[in-house]
């Protein structure tokens, strides 16, 4: 009973959270928002990289086809967020089933507290 | 070890009964340390330098989530480095950009070894984080180290070029930022610690998760030995130069912390292993059953000595 209040009140919490979700729904948003910040870290990394490189960049500029290097810059970008969220959705996954497991042993113990209340009565 | 025993159950019923002040004494101390940490290593504002000053966030952070504490640290560290310079203040926003925005996504739980890590590199103990990190967290705390480890490198890498970015004043803005950026990214230490401490936490966590007997405390060996291992061939890889003796001093003072932390944490008797089969409606349970070391209390007898007794007085008649 001491050890069901503890899961209820620490990471039961956390799990009934993830646990109102359908699995596809959570990792879905999981997997959006980490698109989101791997968008915004790319855009600093670029923005660094062509401040870093500015005076060349400058040059280069008027010589390069410009089609073809954003062409590149969306290939690059499109692999780093990718990984990024293939990493989130392995993560979130393992988060996912984790609290499903927690909460499904939960709801058992609840169970079984209930029935012996029941015996005892 | 009986009395060590009975010392842990008593801070455990002490924390548990006073959580409510001990809570925010730990979190202002916390924010206190890190905070005069900071002035002290950066101090190039003169005032967020004011103790006062400090003493206000420290209790401000006692009553706030952790999480608090570490965004106040970065913008304590922000504004130092808009003192030193402004393409300082450009570089270093982008990283805690980018960390913050790593670090929430995965182990928004973890700020404590984002906190700790750099102060265990300035206390010269950096190998305590990835056997503590591994036993206490999972294995997202490999991302809240990793933002520690290179939050302490970006800034030791600034502070020992501080000189070299002032004498660059006169200069455009594109060279000094060029001048940063190469000190920031020139740092080898900074990614070898990086994927060491990353190796070493999923190894430590792995091992500690295992069925088997004594799981803790070869975590801690495999744990120390793996870090040793991986920052040696880091250093050949990166041609680092990390000290051999502070390794192995720093690796002592991990497999320490690693001792401490299983007594705390984890402290079980494995000579009274039982092992149970039970059944309920739906599942057979098959059970091994470890009990945790635990003393139970020696239960004080008062007892009364009575001094004047009620002396029966023969009546006279």
């Amino acid at each position: 009973m001491t050890r069901l209040a503890s899961y209820e009140k620490n990471e039961g919490k956390k799990n009934e959270a993830i646990g109102r979700y359908f699995r596809s729904d959570y990792i879905g948003w999981q997997v959006l928002k980490s698109i989101v910040s791997g968008t915004i870290c790319f855009l600093i990394i670029a923005a660094g990289y062509v401040v870093y490189d500015f005076e060349n960049f400058m040059m280069d500029i008027y010589k390069i086809d410009l089609l073809e290097y954003a062409q590149g810059v969306l290939k690059k970008y499109v692999i780093v967020v990718g990984i990024y969220a293939v990493i989130t959705y392995i993560v979130f996954a393992i988060k996912y089933s984790g609290a499903r497991k927690n909460l499904k042993t939960y709801a058992h113990n609840l169970n079984k507290l209930s029935r012996e209340y029941n015996n005892v009565e | 070890m009986t009395s060590l025993v009975m010392a842990r159950q008593m801070i455990k019923r002490f924390y548990s009964k006073y959580e409510a002040f001990v809570l925010p004494i730990i979190k202002f101390l916390i924010g206190l340390v890190c905070l005069l940490i900071i002035n002290s290593r950066l101090g190039y504002m003169s005032q967020l330098n004011s103790f006062v000053i400090v003493l206000m966030v420290a209790l401000m952070c006692s009553f706030m989530p952790l999480n608090f504490t570490v965004f106040v640290a970065a913008v304590f560290v922000l504004g130092h480095m808009y003192k030193l310079s402004l393409e300082c203040l450009l570089v270093v926003g982008a990283l805690f950009a980018i960390l913050f925005l790593l670090y929430f996504r995965f182990s928004p739980r973890d700020t404590i070894a984002v906190l700790l890590t750099p102060i265990c590199f300035i206390m010269k103990i950096p190998y305590v984080m990835p056997i503590a990190a591994g036993l206490l967290g999972g294995p997202t705390s490999a991302v809240s180290v990793g933002c520690g480890v290179v939050v302490y490198y970006v800034l030791e890498a600034l502070i020992g070029g501080a000189g070299s970015i002032n004498s660059l004043a006169d200069e455009e803005m594109t060279t000094r930022l060029k001048f940063v950026i190469d000190t920031v990214l020139s740092n080898k230490p900074m990614l070898a610690f990086v994927f060491a401490f990353a190796i070493t936490i999923l190894i430590v966590y792995g091992v500690r998760r295992l069925r088997i007997y004594y799981a803790w405390f070869i975590a801690i060996g495999v744990g120390v030995l793996a870090d040793i291992v991986l920052l040696l061939i880091f250093d050949l890889i990166f041609d680092t130069h990390v000290s051999g003796g502070s390794m192995i001093l720093g690796s002592f003072v991990a497999i320490l912390v690693g001792i401490v932390l299983q007594f705390l944490f984890f402290h079980v008797d494995y000579e009274r292993t039982e092992k149970l089969q039970f059944e309920d409606d739906e599942y057979y349970y098959y059970v091994k059953a470890i009990p945790k070391v635990t003393v139970s209390n020696t239960q004080k007898k008062v007892k009364k000595i009575n001094s004047s007794k009620k002396r029966s007085v023969p009546r006279e008649d």
